[in-house]
């Protein structure tokens, strides 16, 4: 996620919900905006465009009973709706609030990081859309994808890491390199 | 913040019962195994059984979809899986413990085989009490239940429950001792749940304190609001004054009204330190999280409805 490129349109929130064809009231992808920060004229405001953060150690899988929730050997983390029962549990152990209960259907979905498309080698829908490329997806195991050049090389930060889940997904947060 | 309970009323009715029912189930056990006194406590194990399964219950339409509930014991390792099989052998384990006393069963002849029950009833009744703590205190996205203390809290308080629970049904049918046996009894029980609330008090100040002072920002902003704030008329009116230090006096007088009070304000506090736990589950906050919540429009908003 590239903050210096993120302009807040949240054409992402709207690509993932139409596309994936939510329930109204189900964000997968918001963008919250930090701030305004501090006193005029030095002030700063941060867009963080959000998904599932597809932690490399999910507490959300750990505590499942059902062994609905998954991760894949490519890291991805994922809600089989055949065996969710909807206890609850995943969405009190993620302190990233990606996990949304579905009343219709009485399970839990989620960002899967669009699977069956980045399978196929196309870009996730929210990654397709943003005009900015503000939304940087590919392989961390990878160490010469762009990905990991920007972890490596860029001033990044991941949300919450003191929770210990090793979130993969890393924020741009202020001037580095370019890709 | 969007408040967001995921957990709601049923569950904390449940974290009290499965407290109480653990509790009520291992004292049985206990007193059959080690005092000889089974039969004093059995009608005890029986509703402690019915307890927990009341609570199970609750859990089961408390999912999205209860009728898949069993799929809840299908997978090893999850500790809500571990809790699911406790859960589902005691009300089983515990109605068999009961079933040697009433003088109906062809089987309540055999000692050795009761007293396995009781012990099998002591492990699981703890069990029972004990893994509601684990199950929240690891989730580590929840700053104010991520504690080891958390356990221990909801072990004393289901024990402490327990006894109370047994102080109101030890001596009854189908017991044929005594008055004076089951005088005895209950001497015995208010002892053993005056000594539990007293350390049920020391537990739940060390939890809130602590929370307070040494854990991060979000646990002592709850934990605030506990000792001064939203929740503070719960926390020490409920389970403090009433749930706690009332019946701990009450069990030291000596009068037969104190007695039969007693036991019934230390399940009130108990269950309204259930309602207090599950209703504090706030989370850290994201980035500017809060600001994109609020500003979202409410899920009854007319072009909301329209829409479906």
């Amino acid at each position: 996620m590239d903050t210096r490129r993120c302009i807040g349109c949240h054409a992402c929130t709207v690509a993932c919900k139409v596309n994936n064809e939510l329930p109204i009231d189900m964000i997968y992808n918001p963008v919250f905006t930090h701030g305004p920060n501090g006193v005029f004229p030095h002030v700063s405001m941060t867009f963080y465009p959000h998904l599932c953060m597809h932690c490399k150690n999910p507490p959300c899988v750990g505590c499942c009973p059902t062994g609905a929730s998954r991760q894949e050997a490519d890291g991805i983390v994922w809600v089989d709706r055949n065996t969710c029962i909807g206890c609850k549990a995943c969405i009190q152990a993620c302190p990233y609030h990606a996990r949304h209960p579905n009343p219709r259907t009485g399970t839990v979905q989620k960002c899967d990081f669009c699977m069956e498309r980045v399978r196929e080698g196309l870009e996730a829908f929210c990654v397709q859309t943003c005009h900015q490329r503000a939304r940087i997806f590919g392989d961390l195991d990878d160490p010469g994808s762009a990905v990991s050049h920007i972890v490596r090389s860029m001033n990044t930060l991941q949300l919450l890491p003191e929770v210990g889940t090793d979130p993969q997904v890393y924020y741009i947060v202020s001037p580095g390199g370019q890709v | 913040m969007k408040e967001e309970h995921r957990w709601g009323w049923p569950v904390a009715f449940y974290l009290f019962l499965g407290g109480l029912g653990g509790g009520m189930t291992a004292l049985a056990g206990l007193s059959d195994l080690i005092f000889g006194r089974g039969e004093a406590f059995s009608l005890g194990s029986l509703i402690g059984g019915s307890a927990i399964a009341v609570g199970s219950a609750l859990l089961v339409f408390e999912l999205g979809r209860p009728f898949q509930f069993w799929r809840v014991l299908s997978r090893q390792r999850a500790i809500m899986t571990a809790g699911a099989w406790m859960l589902s052998l005691t009300i089983f384990t515990s109605v068999a413990h009961f079933s040697f006393w009433p003088g109906f069963s062809p089987w309540q002849q055999l000692v050795g085989l009761r007293h396995l029950v009781a012990a099998i009833n002591i492990v699981l009744g703890l069990g029972v009490c004990v893994y509601t703590g684990i199950l929240l205190g690891s989730l580590r996205a929840r700053a104010f239940w991520n504690t080891p203390i958390l356990p221990v809290l909801f072990l004393v308080s289901g024990l402490s429950t327990g006894a109370a629970g047994q102080s109101l049904v030890a001596g009854a049918w189908p017991y044929r001792g005594s008055a004076v046996d089951v005088e005895a009894v209950h001497a015995a029980l208010r002892s053993l749940d005056l000594t539990l609330v007293v350390f049920e008090i020391m537990v739940l100040f060390l939890y809130v304190l602590m929370m307070r002072l040494a854990a991060g920002k979000v646990a002592a902003r709850i934990a605030a609001t506990w000792l001064a704030g939203q929740k503070s008329l719960a926390f020490w009116g409920g389970v403090v004054v009433l749930g706690l230090a009332a019946p701990g006096l009450l069990y030291v007088f000596s009068s037969a009204a104190a007695h039969a009070a007693a036991p019934v304000l230390v399940l009130i506090g108990g269950l309204v330190l259930r309602f207090l736990v599950v209703f504090s589950d706030e989370r850290a906050e994201l980035p500017g999280e809060s600001q994109y919540y609020s500003r979202l429009p409410k899920p009854d908003a007319l072009f909301l409805k329209a829409w479906d």
